[in-house]
């Protein structure tokens, strides 16, 4: 659609093109830092911070390496990638996604409802936003906001008469405030935490359907937690996970790949062997041995480092595909005039597969790539329905399609999960093949 | 009968689902064997091992105990009767390898002349005790039963002779020398047509009845009872738990006097000695012959003769599809006062459905006579009240109150924890634990809170104790004396040295996951300011965990049965919980020592070792009077709770069925000591009824009113 490229003048750099470096970067960078940083972070934790609980230090090692190494990792790697440029056929390319509106609105749409599940906290939870009580104003809904009870706010008791000395209840301090005519609370859009279960209230039941009142806009699940704050925050979990693990297969994948193919004989004779007996390892039983294998451990293991743990799994198990692609693209351009031109020219091997070989596989690398993070979303949806997947409590579409099934007279709780799923997944694919499209190689590779 | 004895090992009887009447899940529980219940809820293997340690402490136990006090038993009541004329003396006729093991142990089989019986015995019949069959009962009919697995073979003991279909063949149908009650104490006459106790309270004679005949003709002869334990002491049933259980350290002798009176010794004289003794099955001899290795394969599909109302022909044996049980001709017990009116169907069909879906639609269309519905969304959403097949009366909802030990829902802590060997902790926890929360939120109040770590044995429960209700106030009083006394910014008490109050809550039940009650608790018992790090494991890797007592705090439950009195020992003596020399546990004030090693395989999974406590259990178990036993366990019920190791969580007091309306039962629908709808076979099916229903059913008309019952006659308030 886009054809025009008659100007010979390499173009200015639009503001879009540098975008899209930082943002790839940020991911790379913060992907390849974190996990660095885990792993170092680890065994530096384990080592040299004291604690007061056998392994805080290793967990507290992992958690600070996986932050702060990771957010190093992703300013550098978004530094560094803001001073590259595409080159004029993947700028093309670029255009030509552009040109595909279904796909770009697609990604604006799905990237669009990812951004607002990271800032999620203030659409979706159970702390309220601001509260004004006797001239002090407090916002709970802040990361590492403090947490204040309801005697802070002059609620003695809750509503059964227990000591109110835990963190209050944001809705009952509106109701609270409401009936007695003082201070302000503001609750974010959907007033529910994921992991929250609600009491049942005078002669309902749950699973409850959706009630705009209440503002369980998706109705409840059968203990009383709010469909539309699972959704939500399962969404967010999942599409995290998916990205992470798209990104750390593709870096294994292609790297090994690309050995593989530029040395040929005996590394690629040996790195496939070694492959196909990887590939033969059942994965899920893999999951299992290592789901019990981490239960086991003698000290306490954080959700999040179980999540960590499975992704590490999956990720083991999953690389291998990629190796196959990225070999035959390198066996077929490694025989191209350019490659033997640079390596006249004395150019080191990294540079010969990372500046010359890579870029001219990139339409490889790039249209599998949104079909893998659909595969990533149904596998953890798929493990979490089967009981392997996600730690206890953390919200999971896997784990509501499988309340959904049991209790199919409660329709909501399916009906949700599957439209979510298979939005994103539709949203997901869509992007997935105007990017096929757009880096068709038959469109621009000429071959001599 | 078989449910009450299958003692020990039950205790290591991990249930599948309780709260979950749901048949194919619940059935195997009320067994035990050498496979113990409910296998399916741990590894084989797993139970085995734990089951050999039980039997193997047993066997130590019982060495220690050498007891030999009179006990006049349960205070029978019945009339005295005069020792009748005495029979024809008996001499042994058996296969030689039988013959050769009686002869090895001469203390334990003895064959008396009949003026050896010794006089001044009081015979009672059980005459005294009411029947709770109903009069109105009617014969006929075939009763549709549903299993999830084929079984595997229709042995009584041996490999997989546990499965599900042995309550069928043998334990809601096999008839023994006597039977407690279903309704309360006593005992009523089932072989035996009267029975006394000898003066040592040990040791019961009885007198068979002439009447008794196998379902193959076969009168039951008196020797039977010595080639019981033949049969049970044999290497080739393979079966070590049998074995073990049957041994002559437990069953010292069975003495003979004549063609119809016997006296079987037992080891102990313990107030229910007579339920243990009339354990002691007989077995056909003329159909064995002799045992050799070959059995358990030889008689994988070969049905032994039966003294119950039911037995299995082998053209009702359809392989992998189903196994009818036809009511055996002209009953030798048809008319018996307790057996009257009970086993009324000609037949049982056991059709294999392994899809809990597909049983339930079965059931819809009327293939099948009943369905459980304990499951909240079974009673509430899949058979609702308003279900056509409710308002039309063809299928009836009943809700039946009974009064067993349950299954022990808890919270159990492991007092070995640093931070859990606290009392202060432990209690706090009792407080911080919002079971109430659970049932209303999980269970939609259904369920009931349990009150002691021993509900359900009558008398020896205590009177008035309740577990510790849910307050953030008096958990929080806890905690501070323990050093808990700040509120970290993330809502979870700290000490001012910055150390957590948080632990590591296990479960293998996934299901209980799903249904929230992990998520309830840990939400709960964060307002008394204690974080839960919720773990929900595979089923096996968390039995592993537990048993290894790697764990902190776990949510579970062991099985129980109906029994006379609750066991302490297994669970709370210090002897299961370290593996130390008792002189070793605990310092000179009584004080357990640090740094003990815990043990793993037992069921003492709170890891409690107090030195009174040990000293009660010890107490306990010595005693035979019934009034001291009582007593005692009031006192230990007391101590545990003080102990705060276990956290009561919460019991289905009742069972629910849905059942169809051709399915008759007695006006208080079932007995007392109930389990399961049908397992006393007081039901019956009335084939007009049937017949007029599905007609109705055919014609879109109603055939009654709607029945929702609930009978709450056993309820406690």
């Amino acid at each position: 659609m886009i054809e025009d490229n008659a100007s010979t003048a390499p173009p200015a750099r639009p503001i879009w093109e540098v975008v899209v470096w930082v943002l790839v970067g940020l991911m790379v960078g913060f992907a390849v830092g974190g996990l660095l940083g885990g792993l170092l972070g680890g065994l530096y934790g384990q080592f040299f911070l004291t604690s007061a609980e056998v392994g805080a230090g290793f967990i507290n090692g992992v958690k600070q390496g996986f932050l702060y190494v990771g957010a190093a990792g992703a300013l550098l790697g978004g530094g560094w990638c803001a001073t590259l440029r595409f080159n004029p056929q993947t700028l093309r390319k670029l255009k030509r996604f552009y040109g595909i509106k279904r796909g770009y609105w697609s990604l604006i749409l799905l990237a669009g409802a990812f951004s607002i599940s990271l800032l999620g906290q203030f659409f979706v939870n159970n702390r309220a936003l601001v509260v004004v009580h006797e001239g002090q104003t407090y916002f709970p809904a802040l990361p590492f906001a403090a947490s204040h009870t309801g005697v802070d706010f002059g609620m003695e008791t809750d509503a059964e008469g227990q000591e109110y000395s835990y963190e209050v209840n944001y809705r009952e301090l509106k109701a609270h405030f409401q009936s007695a005519g003082k201070g302000t609370v503001v609750m974010p859009l959907v007033p529910y935490s994921p992991e929250e279960t609600r009491r049942i209230g005078d002669g309902t039941q749950h699973p409850s359907p959706p009630n705009f009142e209440a503002r369980h806009f998706l109705g409840t699940d059968p203990i009383g937690q709010d469909i539309f704050a699972r959704l939500f925050y399962g969404f967010r979990i999942t599409l995290i996970f998916a990205l992470m693990f798209t990104l750390v297969v593709y870096l294994i994948g292609v790297v090994i790949g690309c050995l593989m193919g530029y040395y040929g004989s005996w590394v690629d004779l040996l790195g496939q062997r070694a492959v196909e007996v990887w590939q033969n390892i059942p994965f899920l039983y893999m999951v299992i041995i290592a789901v019990a294998a981490i239960s086991d451990l003698p000290f306490k293991l954080p959700a999040w480092f179980k999540i960590l743990v499975l992704l590490i799994i999956m990720v083991l198990f999953s690389w291998t595909s990629m190796t196959y692609y990225m070999r035959t693209s390198i066996l077929r351009e490694k025989s191209r005039d350019y490659v033997a031109a640079a390596q006249m020219l004395g150019a080191s091997t990294p540079r010969i597969i990372f500046n010359h070989l890579l870029p001219n596989t990139i339409s490889t690398i790039v249209t599998f790539m949104p079909f893998t993070v659909a595969t990533a979303i149904i596998s953890i949806t798929a493990l979490d329905y089967l009981g392997f997947g996600l730690p206890s409590g953390t919200p999971s579409w896997g784990r509501m399609l499988q309340q959904g099934v049991a209790n199919l007279h409660a329709p909501w709780i399916v009906l949700s999960a599957f439209t979510a799923m298979v939005m994103v997944l539709t949203l997901v694919t869509f992007i997935g093949e105007a990017v096929r499209e757009a880096f068709d190689p038959k469109k621009f590779t000429t071959y001599e | 009968m078989k449910t009450k004895l299958t003692g020990f090992l039950l205790a290591a009887a991990l249930i599948w689902a309780g709260g979950c009447n749901q048949k194919q899940l619940k059935k195997p529980a009320s067994t035990g064997d050498d496979k113990p219940a409910a296998a399916a809820a741990m590894s084989e293997d797993h139970v085995r091992q734990m089951a050999q340690v039980f039997a193997q402490e047993f066997a130590a136990e019982l060495k220690r105990q050498n007891v030999t006090l009179a006990n006049g038993g349960t205070g029978q009541t019945g009339p005295v009767v005069p020792t009748p004329p005495v029979g024809r003396a008996v001499t042994l006729k058996s296969a030689p390898d039988v013959m050769e093991f009686y002869e090895a142990n001469p203390d334990g089989f003895t064959v008396a002349q009949p003026g050896d019986l010794p006089s001044g015995l009081e015979w009672v019949t059980g005459a005294e005790l009411e029947e709770f069959a109903s009069p109105e009962a009617k014969r006929g009919g075939t009763f549709m039963e549903y299993t999830s697995d084929y079984p595997r073979t229709l042995r009584f003991v041996g490999p997989d002779a546990n499965g599900a279909f042995r309550s069928y063949m043998l334990d809601y149908n096999a008839v023994y020398l006597v039977m407690p009650h279903p309704n309360g104490d006593g005992y009523y006459p089932g072989l035996a047509k009267e029975w006394a106790y000898g003066p040592d309270g040990r040791t019961v004679f009885f007198r068979i009845d002439p009447d008794a005949r196998y379902s193959d003709g076969k009168p039951l002869k008196v020797t039977d009872f010595f080639f019981g334990l033949y049969m049970m002491r044999s290497k080739h049933i393979q079966a070590p738990w049998y074995n073990d259980y049957f041994s002559d350290e437990k069953f010292e002798n069975v003495t003979i006097y004549d063609e119809q009176t016997l006296s079987i010794r037992f080891y102990k004289a313990k107030p229910d000695v007579i339920e243990k003794i009339a354990g002691l099955r007989p077995v056909p001899e003329h159909f064995y012959g002799e045992l050799d290795e070959q059995y358990v394969e030889d008689f994988q599909f070969k049905f032994e003769p039966t003294l119950g109302a039911y037995e299995v022909k082998t053209d009702n044996v359809k392989s992998g599809e189903s196994v009818t049980l036809t009511r055996v001709p002209g009953w030798w017990a048809d008319k018996k006062r307790f057996f009257r009116n009970r086993f009324n169907p000609d037949a049982i069909k056991v059709t294999v459905v392994r899809e809990p879906a597909k049983v339930f639609e079965l059931f819809l269309k009327g293939d099948l006579d009943w369905h459980g519905l304990a499951l909240p969304e079974y009673w509430y959403e899949k058979l609702p009240d308003d279900h056509e097949l409710v308002k039309n009366g063809h299928v009836e909802k009943i809700q039946f109150h009974n009064d067993v030990p349950r299954p022990t829902w808890a919270v159990r802590l492991n007092s070995n924890h640093p931070v859990l060997s606290n009392q202060d902790i432990r209690v706090g926890m009792n407080y911080a634990l919002n079971f109430s929360a659970v049932i209303e939120k999980c269970f939609r109040n259904d369920y009931e809170r349990m009150r002691t770590v021993a509900d359900g044995y009558g008398p020896r429960s205590h009177p008035n104790l309740k577990a510790r209700a849910f307050s953030v106030e008096k958990a929080k009083e806890q905690f501070a004396k323990a050093g808990y006394t700040e509120l970290g910014p993330d809502g979870i008490l700290r000490t001012p040295a910055g150390k957590r109050l948080s632990f590591v809550f296990t479960t293998p039940y996934k299901r209980l996951d799903e249904a929230g009650v992990m998520t309830v608790l840990k939400e709960e018992a964060k307002k008394a300011g204690v974080e839960l790090q919720v773990e929900v494991m595979e089923r096996t890797a968390a039995w592993k965990k537990i048993s290894e007592k790697k764990h902190e705090m776990m949510l579970g439950a062991l099985n129980t049965s109906v029994e006379m009195y609750p066991r302490f020992w297994e669970p709370y003596h210090s002897d299961n919980a370290y593996k130390e020399d008792k002189a070793d546990r605990y310092d000179a004030n009584g004080k357990l020592k640090p740094g003990l090693t815990p043990k793993p395989v037992t069921n003492s999974f709170t890891l409690m070792a107090d030195h009174e406590i040990d000293g009660l259990i010890e107490r306990y178990r010595e005693s035979e009077d019934l009034k001291e036993i009582t007593q005692l366990s009031h006192t230990l019920i007391q101590k545990i709770h003080d102990h705060g190791a276990y956290v009561p969580g919460w019991v289905r007091p009742w069972y629910r069925v849905g059942q169809w309306r051709w399915v008759k039962y007695p006006k208080d629908y079932n007995v007392r000591e109930s389990r399961e709808p049908f397992e006393f076979h007081i039901h019956w099916i009335d084939s007009d009824e049937k017949a007029r229903t599905l007609k109705a059913m055919e014609d879109g008309k109603a055939s009654g009113a709607a029945s929702i019952r609930v009978f709450d006659k056993y309820k406690l308030d």
